[in-house]
């Protein structure tokens, strides 16, 4: 697949999604769509930090932050769904560039286990505070009325304004600093790239979109309670980056389509989530390494490289 | 001083179960550099077949300790079989592969998740007591079942420590966890080294959950929340350390214990966060940690 035909394709995808957005009428499925939207940007943001070898999995914990931050605006203060959210991801943004200024100064293994006990933490800290419901959660998040009918398009809009920007990220001079820091960090050092700092950014701007994610999901549910922001939603973000295809923008979005329309009908038929999430992770880490892009790449290159070879006997 | 020694005994039994919790992470982790989220599970599936098969076996008219003995070697089998299948299954391909292997577990655990609750139901239950009656120390009250339950875990973690130190197998298992290339260069059997590491955790995480199943309550996810204090006990004390791991553990254990005792259950929780933070920022390697 070369660049441009690349380029298209995405425009042509999220043109559809927003068509799609805005004529959707059936209640259900408009929910299901939303759903599929703000994990598609979820599981984006983890493959954007996952770009730098690093595993966020305080990912939960600053969807959470979001959400908790637009529900407490929208319901305590009257601010209005737009500012709300913005608020969100800049509020995720700023913790997050605080964790990660102290965590990032460990790598690997800690990261991501601090990151685990981090969301465990936060779990705990919402519910000591009665502002925020306590452990039942708060309820009555609800955006303007005037906007009801849109908030499937105005979901997809931002999510898609959000990922055409981590698109941009991943393949500016800055997201080729990611690479080098995955590849070899000290190499970038001696060039004198200050990777600790390009680290504290890019965790930091992935965490803005899960922030964001976290105040459309509030919005959108209008309920929520810290058991929607345990580790498991980090984990199933995985799931959707690993489905996918680790390697290509469009993994992670593929990946929540697949994934979280598989689970509504699984839902449907009273299947169990844990055993479907798990298994699909399971079967594409040993089976699909490169996730369901990867394998329809291999198939379709494969494909080409036989038809070659039937023209190559016929001359 | 009375309730302070009665404290102090509290947090050496919780810490006696995070240390067999935690001497298998770091070893998993020493010996094949992956991080283990399923080892909750394999805690969670011997403590849940003792909780199981102790209650009809009791019933059955076998004496309450003959029936634990039987319940538990049923129960650290079925474990050690699990354990055997997932890394025959799985983290054999994964080994040295820190995020590969990390997603694989989270696999396992969700996948696991799903199977327990489908076996077992979502239901806790309870274990009929073993060893009855309580005996003083000092002032201190303690059931013998939890004296028998820190007295196993010290012992095992006593033997472990020696056996890493004195035995073949010990030696091996370090040499791999500092330099694998060079242990295989000198003849260590990589393969199976990392086997029958993995083995070994996984024992200790099965006799954990045996020794656990009589003292606490039982259910499907009973796994998770061990994890969590084993996994923050070794980064306090340094991945791959084996006296960190222990020290680690004893220090969540104090904590959580004397914090809940003066505060409350869930300050008690972020104060051992804010602990890790304050570890991490003088010591990015946890304290006996060599990364």
């Amino acid at each position: 697949m070369d660049k441009r035909t690349d380029t298209y394709l995405m425009v042509l995808i999220a043109a559809g999604a927003l068509l799609l957005s805005l004529f959707l009428q059936d209640a259900y499925l408009r929910s299901v769509l939303n759903v599929m939207a703000i994990s598609a940007l979820l599981a984006t943001s983890l493959r954007f930090v996952m770009l730098m070898g690093e595993l966020n999995f305080a990912l939960a914990a600053f969807t959470g932050i979001g959400a908790y931050c637009a529900g407490y605006l929208n319901t305590a203060l009257d601010v209005p769904f737009g500012i709300g959210v913005l608020l969100a991801g800049l509020v995720a943004a700023l913790a997050s560039a605080a964790f990660g200024a102290i965590t990032l100064r460990a790598k690997g293994p800690y990261f991501l286990l601090i990151g685990f006990a981090f969301t465990e933490a936060v779990r705990v800290a919402y519910s000591k505070f009665g502002a925020l419901g306590g452990t039942s959660g708060m309820v009555g998040i609800f955006p303007a009325r005037a906007l009801d009918d849109w908030m499937p398009f105005i979901v997809m809009c931002v999510v898609v304004v959000l990922l055409v920007a981590f698109y941009i990220a991943e393949h500016s001079d800055f997201g080729r600093i990611l690479f080098a820091i995955r590849e070899n960090e000290d190499v970038a050092r001696s060039v004198g790239i200050n990777t600790y700092l390009c680290k504290v950014i890019a965790i930091s701007g992935a965490c803005f979109a899960a922030g964001v994610a976290g105040g459309l999901h509030a919005f959108v549910n209008n309920v929520i309670s810290p058991g929607d922001f345990s580790y498991l939603l980090a984990a199933f973000a995985l799931a959707y980056v690993k489905v996918g295809g680790e390697g290509y923008f469009l993994g992670p979005i593929v990946g929540a389509v697949l994934l979280v329309a598989l689970s509504s009908y699984a839902l449907g038929l009273g299947g169990d989530e844990h055993f479907l999430y798990g298994g699909a992770i399971i079967i594409a880490v040993l089976l699909m390494p490169k996730g369901v892009l990867g394998a329809a790449g291999y198939l379709r290159s494969r494909g080409t490289s036989a038809k070659r070879r039937v023209d190559a006997n016929a001359h | 001083m009375q309730t302070f020694i009665q404290l102090g005994a509290t947090a050496l039994q919780i810490g006696a179960v995070y240390i067999l919790f935690s001497l298998g992470l770091t070893l998993i982790f020493g010996v094949m550099r992956i991080v283990n989220f399923v080892h909750g599970h394999i805690f969670a599936v011997a403590a849940l077949i003792v909780a199981y098969i102790l209650p009809p076996l009791a019933a059955g008219g076998l004496s309450a300790p003959v029936a634990y003995v039987l319940a538990s070697i049923a129960g650290i089998a079925v474990a050690l079989g699990l354990g055997a299948l997932l890394y025959f299954f799985g983290f054999r391909y994964f080994q040295r592969d820190l995020v590969g292997s990390f997603i694989l577990s989270i696999g396992f655990v969700l996948l696991l998740d799903g199977v327990l609750l489908h076996l077992f139901g979502g239901a806790v239950r309870g274990v009929p007591e073993i060893f009855p009656g309580r005996v003083s120390i000092a002032g201190a009250q303690i059931t013998v079942q939890r004296l028998f339950l820190c007295a196993v875990a010290l012992v095992m973690a006593g033997v472990l420590y020696w056996a890493l130190g004195h035995t073949r197998l010990g030696k091996a298992l370090r040499a791999v966890s500092y330099d694998h290339e060079a242990a295989m260069m000198v003849g260590v059997p990589y393969a199976r080294i990392a086997f029958l590491g993995f083995m070994i955790a996984s024992l200790l995480a099965a006799i954990a959950g045996v020794l656990l199943a009589p003292v606490t309550i039982v259910s499907p996810v009973i796994g998770t929340d061990y994890l969590i204090k084993g996994f923050i006990a070794v980064i306090i004390g340094g991945l791959g350390s084996v006296p960190g791991a222990i020290l680690g553990s004893l220090f969540v254990a104090s904590i959580e214990t004397f914090g809940s005792y003066y505060l409350d259950s869930s300050y008690a929780t972020l104060a051992i966060f804010g602990m890790v933070i304050v570890v991490l920022l003088f010591w990015p390697k946890g304290v006996l940690g060599r990364g």
